[in-house]
Parts: structure tokens; sequence; C-alpha cells
């Protein structure tokens, strides 16, 4: 069918309804589903027939003659594309707009009809003055539209859009009248080839005025910042769902008559489309920082994906035929999700951000919302994930860093915000407000939220690099979803299964390193999940964020091309956050664990861009090839992303607050075996690209320092705190900063000690937190100082910590003392003296809090509160069991796990290995014979057990109060008990360490963005003569900055 | 002849759009954007003009053979011709705003409708 | 690799020349210690009876499970660091279990009995002992530090971590001790000693006049003979190590017996001249004093 029908059809039926008679509304709102589903079927028709190679574009003549004589339209594939999005948005905001349209009658059918129409229009036409009646009628049609709401202040929100408007058609009609004066002709196409030609006086003179004012009037209609007033006036106040095609379709339509206009104005212009677009991007996600209202915030977020898509126009000339995919993936993505949370906003009656509160009542509207949210961020497996992928690359390709930074720079604001959005929707409580259900409006949002996955899918599909969405570890995670309704114990049964069973399949494919991460990641998240079998009811939401975070995992460490290692980067990142955001306490600390990784991952990114140069896929072997140039930069990229995920100091504020905060058994997932991804990710980059020098300074050199201050700050922070768990948290930092240390000596047992931080700080980092968590579950604090004298209320916990503690401070004979004894080793043909004393520091360090943990926790005095209290549940201890089974294992023989790393480390560092011969490993320096070691100290230990025992065998357990204490008798376990500021001398004396610089930086940023965005909003007065004021400022500052870049 | 009218026009654009920006009560500002959208009619006009020629219409005195030579161009007309009644149509539109704005708050001061801001 | 058990009965011996050796070198110690305060001091053999007085005591007391383990730790740390070092250079059989590991192990292996011993003090619910661990604890952090920083530099300086090849290495004449080829580290390593010794300036840990006698404040009878065993055991265990690295070492027992000694002495001539230091000011102390020589020590090995 013609596509002029799209066209037609619109009008038409607008015309028809108006004939109608008024008490025929059902009749007139079917009427108008019909006409939109007709328009919907027809551009998908040729959407379909185009993208199969049936039929090729298409130029339809009206009027029967040809341009310049009559106007034309155009369908090819974008054209087709951008018009379905438009119709099915005008559809579906229309089946949600049912009750207003009802109420209204049949001219609010009509006008929507318009509207439809003229946005479809603005994509087909290939005529300027067509392009100028079109937007007309959207404004006249807009400005209906806007009335739907309920809202009074759309009154005057519509109002101060006639406004700008007015002076938008002025400047397009002189810009017209003046570009058809210079190039003799309407036709876009024609006044392009003149221009490109160079020989007609297009863009010379006049021509160049008349292109500015066409292009300065349709870059208005995109909402530039700071000309945009009105626009965000109209997103707040208007219906939701005409908000939604005011986003999506209206959007969608005015970047496309952009980049027509853009083919006049030729490659010169892009520039200026660059600094408007990206301008604007980071500009509007700065001020919606501060937005409270979500309709708002939302609108502030369009106008800011709106300026990325306009910044991607702005490199269209290094695209190539990659635009429309990159493009296209963002404005889909971002029209999608827009309109999707434009429609969910419609089922909520407040406006608060924390409103949305109430949607945690709804597993399957929570689920929608993150999914728009993953969209606009540009997550996997999403559109906008494949397209910033591609960007990037390209961008970086080019020499075009500013233009990545900024881009990366505004979508992390953007994520902020979003996921403090989220955060809200999940933590906060609930006003007392029912969200509206009927089943036509969560149709519709389910439908955005069914294409969003779709055109996933699709992407994926285009990409060329890999499907996320056909991943197997990633579709087992999404299968959570469905099974949701299950009982928990159920679920975690199946999860366990297929966390093994993957590690079955996958098992012939590890070599020995990946082998490792692979135990951990695969059984040892297993055996951490037995913990879950704990809990009760279903657990709504758990599943499929747990097995999102593993099935990143393990994709991460089977990656072979960078796309693949940063999918599951990507996804293991997000998995993971909503699996810490379950936390009862841990909504700011989730969020800032979220915007830390994000950053992390941007930098990745970018380092991979940089690193592949254009070339994809992009082997993550090719790192070692990266020329002189690139290499330190790419270098810093990946590192400072690694380092967001092992938490090395300066990135590290959001983890103890996210490790302490998580639930019991999730804790120690992302303790003992996510922070792993980024000591992975350390393995692969400094195997390839080893040694890299910046400016004479030598890389690594400056990570052995990060490893090594890390080591200290974390120990150091680890013994001052009062809360268990968040003592195991800062103590990670520390554990981390010792594997970078290790990583960072470059040589083979420096990462051969780095591999044995890697199983043992997951095994006691688990251990622990699963032996607090436990005992926090009994006593109901996290406050060590609140409990004590639980060993023998606990015993298998106190086990458990006792050879933690035993075996994290490295005191012979547990496997901790195998990873002190390799580091000394390593250290020995290291020349990096300095920062060995930090380190050095560090090691007894870990005493401090280790022996307070156990202290304060079990030995002391017992609280009248606990005498009753209960050894921490089965399935809580049983893993802590299996733990303590193979610390104790492991450290007699460590050589199961490490003798074949040490052989395959020693493909990279010939020099220095181990060499293993009966009990004993001797290396260069020195020799450790661990199973001597254990029996030596086993005979002593036994031997003068016995003795005791023969000597004082009559003892007996005496009372709690029996002690000795300056004459009088203690009575309040609360006074005895010593817990509290364990360590106030050290504080007297290194506190000062410990003061929070980093998290003062890091909160001045935030700080800063937020002061600028509160400052910057008082730009936008309310006022439309002020908003008309703006536009033509913003008119004339672009006009005097474009006259330099201009030919 | 068409300079003087192209000035007229460009002159009435900017008398509008000043106004548009300056007067704070709204239908004065419709007016003045009123007053421009002529000014742009104006300039639609003369810049399609050509001295000497008759109006495009093929008849008797104009044949088709040399009409090219002899008439002047017809798109700039038909231009005006579809702004005028679009200029109409969002005149029509901000008029009916303005009623229903005075009907809410009883003034017609722009400034005092600023609850949407920020 | 065959395990030769005759080295059973010279670990016991050497136990028990250590043993006796300890309990005379405690008692001259503090006797010296009492005549600069112009005391007249314990006789020699008080720290005999002393002793057998506790071994004979019968308790019928005890605060719990890991109280009752603690001597037991704190005891096997102070054995179990005396034979993983080679007592007496040159000699296979009294180099006693040093063949399960190097200067590492023994470093680390200090810590198991002052582990144990803070749980088991830590058991016994009084804050005493907890006060006193945790200025233990906090000091040790610090004072091990600038002798970490001297093994690191003499370990590099000898291009090995075991023990005997370190003495082995000195042998020849006292110039080739370490103290002369590498004095920095051995001035690190012998301020460092003083922290760990319990003596005046360091002793805040035990504090005798404030928390009674810190850790071991509910520690009687069999138990507390357990812990005495262990305080003529573990220093010497201690000094050994100091005499091995940097000292020498011994290649027979009267060589032992007088460098033991004299390297004891050192602490006591500070101990008895020095007032007490608190934990921050003794941290400050290390730091200001020992930290910068150790450093220079790794520098410029």
């Amino acid at each position: 069918m013609s596509p002029i029908l799209i066209i037609a059809i619109g009008l038409g039926t607008a015309f028809l309804l108006a004939f109608l008679d008024n008490r025929l509304r059902a009749t007139a709102y079917a009427i108008t589903l019909v006409a939109l589903a007709v328009m919907s079927w027809i551009a998908a028709d040729w959407l379909f027939a185009l993208s199969s190679g049936s039929t090729g574009p298409v130029e339809i003549f009206t009027a029967g003659t040809k341009p310049p004589f009559a106007i034309n339209l155009r369908m090819g594939l974008a054209e087709a594309a951008l018009t379905l999005l438009i119709t099915v948005t005008g559809l579906l905001a229309a089946v949600f707009l049912k009750e207003p349209m009802m109420r209204l009658g049949r001219r609010s059918m009509a006008v929507l009809l318009i509207a439809t129409m003229s946005f479809a229009g603005i994509v087909l036409t290939r005529d300027v003055f067509n392009l100028f009646v079109f937007f007309e009628l959207a404004v006249i049609s807009t400005g209906g539209l806007v009335l739907l709401s309920d809202d009074a202040r759309a009154l005057s929100a519509g109002f101060k859009y006639l406004i700008v408007s007015q002076v938008i058609s002025i400047l397009l009609l002189i810009g017209i009248i003046f570009l058809y004066h210079a190039g003799g002709s309407l036709n876009i196409d024609d006044l392009a080839a003149a221009s490109a030609a160079g020989n007609s006086t297009v863009l010379l003179k006049s021509g160049a005025l008349a292109f500015f004012l066409l292009f300065i009037a349709l870059v208005a209609e995109l909402k530039p910042f700071p000309a945009n007033g009105w626009a965000l006036d109209i997103y707040e106040s208007a219906h939701p769902a005409f908000s939604a095609i005011f986003s999506a379709a209206a959007g969608a339509a005015s970047l496309y008559a952009v980049d027509k206009a853009l083919l006049i104005g030729g490659p010169a212009w892009l520039p200026v489309a660059t600094a408007i677009g990206l301008s604007t991007f980071v500009a509007a996600n700065v001020l919606a920082l501060s937005q409270t209202s979500d309709r708002r915030l939302l609108g502030y977020s369009s106008v800011a994906q709106i300026g990325l898509v306009f910044a991607v126009i702005g490199q269209k000339d290094l695209l190539g035929d990659q635009y429309l995919f990159i493009a296209g993936g963002i404005l889909l993505a971002h029209a999608v999700a827009k309109a999707g949370l434009y429609w969910l906003s419609g089922t909520l009656p407040e406006r608060a951000l924390t409103s949305w509160a109430e949607l945690k009542h709804h597993p399957v509207l929570l689920f929608a919302f993150a999914s728009f949210v993953a969209m606009l961020v540009g997550l996997p497996p999403f559109p906008g994930f494949y397209a910033k992928w591609q960007l990037a690359h390209a961008l970086a390709a080019d020499g075009r860093y500013l233009v990545l930074g900024l881009i990366l720079l505004g979508a992390l604001i953007e994520a902020g915000y979003l996921f403090r959005w989220f955060g809200y929707a999940l933590k906060r409580e609930a006003p007392a407000q029912q969200v509206d259900l009927s089943l036509h409006k969560i149709g519709v949002v389910l439908i955005a939220v069914a294409a969003g996955w779709g055109l996933g899918y699709l992407w994926g599909d285009l990409s060329g690099l890999g499907n996320v969405l056909t991943a197997l570890p990633l579709l087992f995670a999404l299968s959570f979803l469905a099974l949701d309704w299950l009982p928990a114990k159920v679920k975690n049964a199946i999860a366990i299964a297929g966390l093994v069973a993957w590690f079955l399949v996958s098992y012939p494919g590890y070599d020995p390193l990946r082998l490792i991460f692979g135990v951990i990641i695969l059984i040892g998240g297993a055996v951490i999940l037995l913990a879950s079998f704990e809990t009760h009811g279903r657990r709504i939401g758990f599943y499929p964020s747990a097995m999102l975070m593993y099935a990143g995992l393990a994709m991460l460490i089977v990656a072979e091309d960078s796309f693949g290692f940063f999918a599951a980067w990507e996804i293991l990142t997000l998995g993971s956050y909503f699996l810490i955001l379950r936390g009862k306490k841990s909504e700011p600390h989730a969020l800032s664990y979220i915007v830390f990784s994000l950053g992390g991952a941007f930098a990745i990114l970018a380092g991979f861009a940089v690193a592949a140069q254009g070339t994809q896929p992009f082997a993550l072997q090719g790192l070692a090839d990266v020329s002189a140039t690139f290499a330190p930069y790419v270098f810093i990229l990946l590192a400072a992303g690694f380092m967001t995920k092992t938490a090395a100091i300066g990135l590290h504020i959001w983890l103890p607050g996210a490790h302490a905060e998580a639930e019991t058994d999730v804790s120690p997932m992302v303790s003992g075996i996510l922070l792993k991804a980024g000591l992975y990710g350390f393995f692969i980059l400094l195997m390839t690209m080893g040694k890299t020098q910046f400016y004479g300074v030598e890389l690594t050199y400056v990570l052995l320092w990060i490893g090594a201050l890390s080591a200290l700050l974390g120990n150091l922070m680890a013994i001052f705190q009062e809360d268990a768990k968040r003592l195991l948290a800062y103590s990670s930092i520390g554990q981390m900063g010792y594997a970078l240390f290790g990583l960072a000596l470059m040589n083979h047992l420096g990462w051969l000690m780095a591999l044995m931080f890697v199983i043992n700080h997951y095994v006691y980092k688990s251990m622990l937190f699963l032996s607090v968590g436990g005992i926090a579950k009994r006593t109901g604090t996290k406050l060590m100082y609140r409990m004590g004298g639980l060993i023998t209320l606990m015993p298998l916990s106190f086990i458990a910590v006792l050879v933690g503690i035993i075996a994290m401070s490295g005191v012979p004979p547990l496997s901790g003392f195998g990873g002190r004894w390799i580091f000394y080793n390593a250290i020995m043909s290291s020349d990096a003296r300095l920062p060995m004393v930090i380190i050095f520091l560090s090691g007894p360090i870990a005493f401090l809090y280790l022996f307070r943990l156990i202290h304060t926790i079990f030995l002391g005095q017992l609280k009248d509160e606990h005498r009753r209290l209960k050894e921490a549940p089965f399935w809580i201890v049983l893993p802590q069991m299996l733990f303590v089974a193979f610390l104790i294992g492991f450290a007699i023989f460590p050589g199961l796990a490490l003798r074949r790393v040490d052989a395959y480390l020693g493909s990279f560092f010939p020099s220095h290995g181990l060499a293993w011969e009966g009990l004993t490993i001797t290396s260069e320096y020195g020799y450790w014979s661990p199973v001597s070691i254990m029996i030596v100290v086993a005979v002593i230990f036994v031997v003068l057990l016995a003795w005791l025992v023969f000597l004082n065998h009559r003892a007996q357990k005496v009372k709690q109060f029996n002690i000795v204490f300056a004459a009088e008798r203690p009575y309040r376990p609360e006074t005895t008990h010593f817990a509290w500021n364990f360590f106030a001398p050290y504080r007297k004396a290194l506190g000062f360490l410990t003061e929070p610089l980093v998290t003062r930086f890091w909160g001045g940023i935030t700080g800063t963005l937020h002061g600028t965005a509160d400052l910057t909003r008082r730009f936008y007065t309310g006022d439309g003569q002020v908003y008309a004021f703006h536009f033509v400022g913003f008119v004339v500052i672009v006009y005097l900055l474009s006259m330099g870049v201009r030919p | 002849m068409i300079l003087v009218s192209m000035a007229a026009g460009f002159l009435l654009i900017l008398m509008g759009l000043y106004g548009a920006l300056t007067n704070r009560n709204i239908l004065r500002m419709i007016v003045a954007f009123t007053i421009a959208s002529t000014g742009v009619n104006l300039v639609l006009v003369s810049v399609g003009y050509l001295a000497g020629r008759t109006a495009p219409i093929l008849d008797a005195a104009v044949p088709v053979a040399d009409a090219a030579e002899r008439i002047i161009d017809p798109v700039p007309q038909a231009l005006v011709l579809t702004a005028i009644v679009i200029g109409l149509g969002i005149t029509a539109l901000m008029l009916a705003y303005a009623f229903k704005l005075y009907e809410t708050k009883r003034t017609l001061d722009i400034s005092k409708f600023t609850e949407l801001k920020g | 690799m065959t395990f030769e058990w005759m080295k059973i009965p010279f670990a016991l011996l050497t136990l028990f020349i250590v043993v006796n050796y300890g309990l005379l070198l405690t008692a001259l110690m503090q006797k010296i210690a009492a005549r600069v305060g112009g005391r007249y001091g314990i006789p020699i053999y008080q720290n005999y009876i002393d002793l057998l007085k506790n071994y004979a005591l019968r308790s019928a007391i005890t605060h719990g499970f890991m109280f009752y383990l603690g001597p037991v730790f704190r005891l096997t740390g102070g054995v179990g660091l005396l034979l993983f070092v080679p007592t007496i250079y040159g000699s296979a059989m009294f180099s006693n279990m040093s063949f399960a590991g190097d200067l590492i192990l023994a470093l680390y292996f200090i810590f198991f009995g002052s582990l144990g011993m803070a749980l088991g003090a830590g058991e016994s619910g009084h804050p005493y002992s907890a006060i006193g661990v945790s200025r233990g604890l906090s000091q040790v952090t610090m004072a091990e530090l600038p002798l970490a920083l001297a093994v690191f530099a003499i370990a590099v300086q000898y291009q090995t971590l075991s023990i005997t090849e370190i003495v082995a290495a000195q042998q020849g004449g006292f110039l080739h001790w370490t103290l002369f080829t590498n004095p920095l580290a051995v001035i690190a390593a012998m301020l460092s000693f003083l922290g760990s010794m319990m003596r005046p300036p360091f002793d805040v840990v035990l504090a005798p006049q404030e928390i009674p006698i810190g850790p071991p404040t509910e520690y009687h009878s069999a138990y507390l003979a357990l812990m005495q065993t262990n305080r003529v055991i573990f220093p010497i265990a201690k000094i050994v190590i100091f005499m091995n690295l940097f000292f020498g070492g011994a290649s027979n027992w009267p060589v032992f017996f007088v460098k033991v000694f004299a390297i004891y002495m050192v602490s006591v001539l500070v101990g008895v001249v020095f007032p007490r230091f608190r934990v921050e000011q003794s941290i400050r102390w290390f730091m200001v004093w020992a930290v910068p020589i150790g450093i220079a020590a790794i520098l410029i090995v």
C-alpha cells in the first residue's frame, strides 16, 4: 500500500470524525483505533518489505509531477522504522487515553490522528515547505492534545509552547523562502545536490543564512538546552500518554527532519550539531539530577536523549553504514523506554519520584521499570547497548575523544538519577495510593516492555558482534523471571543445579587460570547458594538478579573478544546491583555501587574502543598488539574500570555499605565472588599488555602503589568499625589491595599469590560473611559491642570464624600462610621497594580487626538478652563447615589447586617458578612444607593439651562474673564487655589516616553537580516570554559560534 | 519596489518580534505575532516577485509555450497562501488559549502563569 | 623425603636446654633490673620455685573452651617457634624442624601463640584481658614493621629466605655478621626487638600497676604454669632468630648462651633506663625512629 495512505488515512479519518454524531463516542473511538492500526500496519508492512530486501526505497510523487513542481515523499528503511514508531506510539497512546478521549469526544480523537499523521509526514516528506506545513500541523495538534491533561497547569504550558512555535515558524518560513531563492527548489534532494555540487549559491552569502534559519528552527524542535523551558513544561503537565508521543514520536520526527536538513547543509554543519547535541545531553542530565517530579525528570531525560541522538547525527561523517544502526539504536531505545515510563507514570496518581515506591507491590511493573531504566542507560541486552558500543568504537577510531568522553559522562549522570529513582521505587515507603491497574493501561506498558526486549534481540542480531540474548547463561538467568512464582527452595535447587551443570559443560574449555575462576564462580556460587535454602516464601526478584550476576560472571571468564567481555561485565554489574539493592538499608549504597560500576564500565568501554581502533571483533589477545601511542591510555582506562570492581582505594567508597547492608547470603556472593571479576580483568589486562609506560612512568608500578595503599587503608578502616559486616567489607578492600599488589609485581610468584588470594579470599570472606550474617540473624544486630560471649551458644559459627581469621591473618598452619609465603618470595625478585613498606605495615593491622571480630562477638561477656540464642540456622552453617573443611584441606595440600596454575603461569613468566617435590614446595629463595608444619604443630599442640588435661582435668566452667575485678564483682555485661572503640589508642595514633577524604571528594563532586543543577534550573523561570527570549538568544549565540566552523 | 516590500516585511517581522517579547499582555503578544507573520508573508511574496512579469495564470494571455519567460515564480505565492491559512489556525488556537487562560486566573499577564518551572 | 626420628630426642634436648637456660636467664635479668633500681631482687632459682608451685596447684576453674586452650596455644607457639628455627649452626640434629619452613614461617609463627593466648584471655570475660590484648595488638603492628623491613633487607642482601643459608653467609669472622655488613637493618631490627620484649618502655601491654597483668589476668595454677614456661622459651626462641639473622648464629651451645644473653641484655639495658610509653606514644616512636631506618635499609641493599 502506498505510504501516502498513512497520511491520507490520518487526515481523512480525522475529517470524517467531524461528521460523526458526538454521542457515538465508542464508535468514534473504535474508528480512531482502527485508523491508527491501519497506519501502523502500513508502516510495518513497508518496514518488513524494506528490511527483507523484497523492495527498495521508493519515491512517491504527488500531483502527478516530479519535483520541484510537486511534493514528493520517500519511503526508505529509516522512514519506515520511524513511521512505524510514530504510528504505533500514536495507537498505544490512543489506547491509553481511552477515558479522557471518551470524555472529550471525537474532536480529541481527530486531533490525535492529526498529530500522528503530521509526525509521520515530517518523516516522509522530501519537501522543505511541506516539512513546514507538517510542523505547523504538529504544533496545532500538540496545542490541542496538551489540553487532554487533568493538570490545570497544562494550559499555560501549551501557551508557552505556542509562543515559541510562533518564533520558530517565522524563522523557518524565512529560511525556506531564501533557500528556495538561492537553490531554485524546495526539494531537499535537489537542494542537497545543488549545495554538494558547490556551483550554486545555495550555501553562500544569503543562502548560508537561509540555511541557518531553517536549521536552527528545526533544531529548536529538538528542545536544545537552554532553549527548552517550554518543552519541559509540556512534558511535566501534559497527559502522560501524550508526553509519550511528544517524547518518542515528535522527538523522532524532529530528529529525522534535522537529519534531512543536514543533507542540504553538508558536513560543515555536523560540528554544530555535535556541539548542540552534546551540550544538551550533558546539561539536561545534570539538570535532571535535582528534579523531584517524575514527569519533569523524564522530560529532562528526553531532552538529553534527543540531544544524544543529535550528537550522533553530528558524527554522521564517520559512522558510514553504521549510522542508522547507532542512531536508530539509541533513538528507539529512548523512544520505547521513555514512552513506557510515561505510560507507567500514567498509572500512578502522585508525581513525586518517591511515590513510585507503590510499584514494589507489583513485580511485573517493577520489572517493566527496571527494563526501561536499563534501556535508557544503554545496558545489555537493549539496543542502546550495541549502539553505544559501536559509537564508542567509531569515535575512538577517529580520535574524537572529547565527544566520547562527554557522551559517557552524560550517560553516567543519567544512570545516576535513573537508578536513584529505581532505588526509591524499591526501597522507599509506599504512599497510600493505588496503582491504576486498568488492563488497557498496563497492557500498553507491557507492550512497550516487549518491544524493548524485541528490539534488543533485533539489535543484537544486527550488531554482528554476537547476540547477548542468545547466550545460554543469560537465558537461564532470565528464565527465572518466568519461574518467579515457584517457592524459593525449588528455585534455589534449580539455580544450584544450573551453576553446577554449566560448570561441567564448560569445564573442558577452561585453561588453569579460568578453571580457578570458574570453580569459584560456579561451584563456589553453588556452595553459597546452599545458605539460600534458609529463606522461606517465594523471594521474588532474588533469583533473576543473582543468576544474572552469575551469568555475567560465567560469560566473562570465557569471553574471547572485547565485546563479549564488556557485555558480560555489564550484565554482572546489573545483576549484582539488583542483588545488592535487596538489602534493607542498601538503597544509597546500591546507588553508589551502580554509579561507580557504570563509571568503571564506561572506562572499560572507552579503553576497548581506543584499543580496537575500529577493528571489530577485537580479540582480547589483541590488547597485546596495541600500538605504543595508545597503549598507556588503554591501560589506564581498563585498569580504572577494573579498579572500580576491586574497590581500589579512591574508588572504594561504594563497597562497605553495599557489602554490609546486603542480605545474609548476598554479602558472600558480592564479596567472595563478585570482586573477583575485577581481578580477572586485571589478569587479562596484565597478561596481554604487560608493563606499559606512560610518559616514563611505569603503570604497573602505579598499580603497586594503589594496591599497597588499598591494603593499608582498607585494613586500617576495618579496625575502627563497630558493625561486623562493615568490618568484613573494609577488610575486602585491603585483601583486594593485596591481590592487586601481587598482580602488579609482574612476576611469576606475584601472580601466584594473587591467585592464592583469589581462592582464599573467596573462602574465608564467604565463610565469615555467612557466620556474621547468621549471628546477626539470631541477635538482631550487626554491632559487635552489642554481642559478646556467644561462643558456647554458637560453637559452629565460632569455629568457622576462628578458622577464618587464622587463615586470613596468615598465621601458620592454615592456608593464609601459603599466601604470605608466596608473597615474600614474590617481592624478593621485584625492584619496587617503597610500596612494600606499606604492605608490611598493613599485614599486622589485619590482626587487629580479626581479633576484634572474634573477641567482641564470641568472647567476653554474654548479654542478658542473648542467653537463649540458638546456633545459626542449619543451611547457613552448612556452607561454613564446607569452607572450614576446604581451608584445612587446602592448607595441607595447596598443590591441588596451585600446581597446575603455577605451571600455567610459567608460560608467561618462565623464571622464578616453584618446585613441587614431595611434600615441600621450593622457590628460588626459600621452602615451605605445609604437611610438615601441620604435623609438627599438631603434635606439639596435642602433647601440651594432653599434659594440661592431665594436670587440670577437674576444671569446670564457672559463672560469667566469677572474675577478679578490683575487689568488686561486676554484674552488668554491658559495662564489663570491653568492645566498643576497641582500638582507641590506635585511633589516637593513626586515626588521621582514616579521615574520609575520598568520601568527601566524591561527595564534593556530586554536590557540585547538584549545586549546578539547582543554580541552572532557576534559569527556567516559568515565564513563556522569557522562554521565547531564551530561544532568540540561543539562535544568536549558535549563529555567532557557528560562524567559526562554517566554510 | 522589491526591496521596499522586502524591507517592509522584515521591519514588520522585527516589530512583531519586539512586540511579542516585550508585551506581557497575552492578547498584545498574539497581535504582535500576527504582525510578524504578515511581515513574513510580505517577504515571501517579494522574494518570488520578478519585475515586469505577469501573474502565473496560464490562459489566453500567457500561452504555455513561453510561460517560463513571462510569468513570475508561482511557488512563493502558493507558499504564502498556505502560510496564511496556517497562521490563521495558530492564531485561532492562541486566542482560544488566551480565553481559557483568562478564565482560570482572570488575568492576561503572561508572567503570572509560571507554576511550571525549574 | 624420610623423616629422621632421631630429630625428636634432639628436639626435646634443645627444649630442655632452652627451658633451663631461660629460667635462669630471666631470673638473672630480673635481678639485674632490680639491682639497677637499688633493690636486692629475686634469687636466681626463683623461677623454678614459681613454676613448680604453679604446676602443682590444682584448679577446678575454667572460663570455657578457649580459655582452657589458650595456654596450650601459647606454649605451642613458643615451642614451635623454637623448633622451626635451626638452633645450632652446622648441627643437622639441632636444626630441629627447620625443614618445615624458612624464615617466613618463623616470622608468622610468632603470632600463633599470641593469637591463641589472646583468644583464651578473651573468653575469661575480664575487661583487663581485653584491654591488654587491644594494647598489645596495637603496639605490635608498628613494632613489627621495622623488623619486617630489616628481614626483607637481609633476605635481599643474602638472596635467600632460608635461615641456615643466612647464617652460613655470615661465617668466617665477626665482620661478616649482618651487624657489620648491613648495620641499618640490624638497628631497625633491634629497635623492633625492644618493642617485642615486654619490657619498658614498651610494656604497657602487661602494665603491672594499671591492668594487673593484662591478658593473663584470669590465668592461674597449671594454666599460668604453661604460660610461664612459654615466657622463658619464647624470648629465647625470638632471640635465636635475631642471633641467626644478624649476629652470625651460634655454632655450639656456649656461643649460643653468650649471644642470647647479650642480645637479651639490650632490652634490659634500655628497659631499666626508660619509663613506660603509652600505646600511641610507642606507635609514634616506632614510626619516627625505627621505621625510617628500616626503609633506608631496604632502599640501599
